[in-house]
């Protein structure tokens, strides 16, 4: 498909909201990136404490939500998803200067599953013994569309909002879907929005039991816990995120953060959590292609690089089966730990954040690296101005997905 | 617990529910949806009354008043059967 990415108009990222364990807003953000604070500790947040006999859970959770603009009577019943989501849309709306878009031609794709397991367990356990007094409310927010319908309560947004669910890739099948909108016409501004996964003990406990959450090795050491693409890695580790990117097609004479070029989704067939080389050089081949380069032409890699060793070993084949062997590749798990639904957008702003700064964040406990003939930043920030990057997210069940990002051409603003 | 104690539960549901109504005068003669109460909120402080005065019946007996006097009225009347 020769020039195929010609017919496509050039879709750019106006505006970002994020939110991680640093705090709220991409300043906390560039702050966990950049600063030299440890983020991971235990868990400590209602529902989430681990029985007697069983080590903590390690991860990182977010500092309180600021007050959200919600009316008070919808406030009182949102959750800690839906509290979040609106914060981080909001700091993204405004960035964007959204105000003054018909709001039918604009949309909102929220991308997650099963985003409010830790407040249904609390509730179904409070419940329990006087069912005939459960709250109607939780018929309508039990459904994990009820984060997107919130934020449409609170923000113009008429076009209109589905939620997906794609496991960790649900970020960037979120950013991958939001594409389509804005490039076939649907709306003119279309908000992806990877929403907080707030975990339950049962998920954690479940996730410890199938090898892919880090087991009870870094229990004593929390901080040592999350070590992607190293030796001595042992599983991913939780990290409580959220992050929206706003998106239209370009329009040179307005502030953006980088160019959203090429991009690509497949499934592999594997029901659970198997990874698949083939199947992730594949999308990736997709995303160069939609992009117009090869992939000698990427000078920094985001990965999806949660930890988990088969994970980081079929990830790394892709790597050098790509040719990525002289692009820079640093871990942003290693600092935010892993968001689940929210991974690939919380890590796309971490991307359009580094190509901002003209650096690229370090790594934490990489060393040994698994693989040192690769370019790993390593404890120090590293200055380089990213061209082209391509940032990958896979998901259980099968799902792979990459997307290649350029950064704002100097004939911009021009 | 007589109406008026009833009463008094529901505005205090109400005003938990829409904490936009806390400095709202209520009147036994004021109807929910005249307060700008939607229906999901009629329902959230229907139950939580009856959680209130520990009256397990089905919603569906609460139809028919049509202000918050005879809402009180008739939950009386149900507690009192009970």
């Amino acid at each position: 498909m020769p020039n195929q990415h010609n017919n496509n108009p050039p879709l750019a990222v106006t505006g970002i909201g994020a939110a991680c364990g640093a705090g709220f807003g991409k300043a906390a953000l560039k702050g966990a990136l950049f600063g030299s604070r440890n983020l991971f500790s235990y868990l400590e947040r209602p529902g989430r404490q681990s029985g007697a006999s069983e080590a903590p859970f390690i991860g990182i959770e977010l500092p309180e939500a600021p007050p959200t603009i919600l009316p008070q009577r919808i406030d009182r019943t949102v959750g800690l998803s839906g509290r979040v989501a609106v914060s981080v849309l909001d700091e993204a709306w405004h960035e964007a200067n959204l105000d003054g878009i018909d709001p039918k031609r604009i949309g909102l794709i929220v991308g997650g599953a099963g985003l409010n397991s830790r407040e249904q367990a609390i509730a179904a356990t409070s419940y329990s013994e006087r069912p005939a007094f459960i709250p109607p409310r939780y018929g309508h927010v039990f459904l994990d569309t009820d984060v997107g319908a919130i934020c449409t309560s609170a923000f113009p947004i008429r076009g209109f909002c589905r939620t997906v669910g794609a496991a960790s890739a649900s970020g960037l099948v979120a950013t991958l879907q939001a594409m389509q909108a804005v490039r076939c016409g649907q709306v003119d501004v279309c908000i992806a929005l990877g929403a907080l996964q707030d975990l339950s003990l049962f998920d954690l406990q479940s996730m410890r039991a199938m090898g892919a959450m880090g087991s009870e090795r870094y229990s004593a050491a929390p901080r040592k816990a999350s070590r992607p693409m190293s030796q001595d890695h042992d599983g991913f580790i939780y990290g409580e995120a959220c992050a929206a990117l706003v998106i239209e097609r370009l329009d040179t004479k307005r502030q953006h953060y980088g160019i959203l070029a090429g991009g690509a989704q497949s499934v592999d067939g594997n029901r659970g959590p198997e990874p698949n080389s083939e199947a992730q050089q594949k999308v990736a081949h997709t995303a160069l292609q939609q992009a117009g380069l090869q992939a000698g032409d990427i000078d920094y890699v985001n990965g999806h690089a949660t930890g988990t060793p088969l994970g980081d070993k079929t990830e790394l084949e892709t790597y050098k089966e790509l040719g990525l062997n002289k692009a820079w590749i640093n871990t942003t798990k290693s600092i935010l730990g892993h968001g689940l639904s929210s991974a690939g957008a919380i890590e796309l702003a971490a991307v359009f954040l580094q190509m901002r700064e003209g650096q690229l964040h370090p790594c934490n406990n990489i060393d040994p690296a698994l693989d040192p003939t690769l370019k790993w930043v390593g404890s120090a920030p590293q200055p380089h101005k990213i061209q082209n990057a391509l940032k990958f997210s896979f998901g259980f069940g099968g799902i792979n997905t990459a997307l290649v990002l350029k950064a704002p051409s100097s004939e911009d603003l021009a | 617990m007589g109406s008026n104690k009833i009463f008094q539960v529901l505005i205090n549901e109400i005003r938990l529910t829409i904490p936009e109504l806390a400095d709202h005068p209520i009147a036994r003669n004021d109807a929910m949806a005249d307060l700008g109460v939607n229906s999901m909120e009629r329902g959230e402080i229907l139950i939580a009354t009856l959680e209130a005065i520990n009256l397990e019946i089905p919603m569906t007996q609460l139809h028919g008043p049509s202000n918050l006097g005879e809402l009180a009225d008739l939950i009386h009347a149900k507690s009192a059967q009970q």
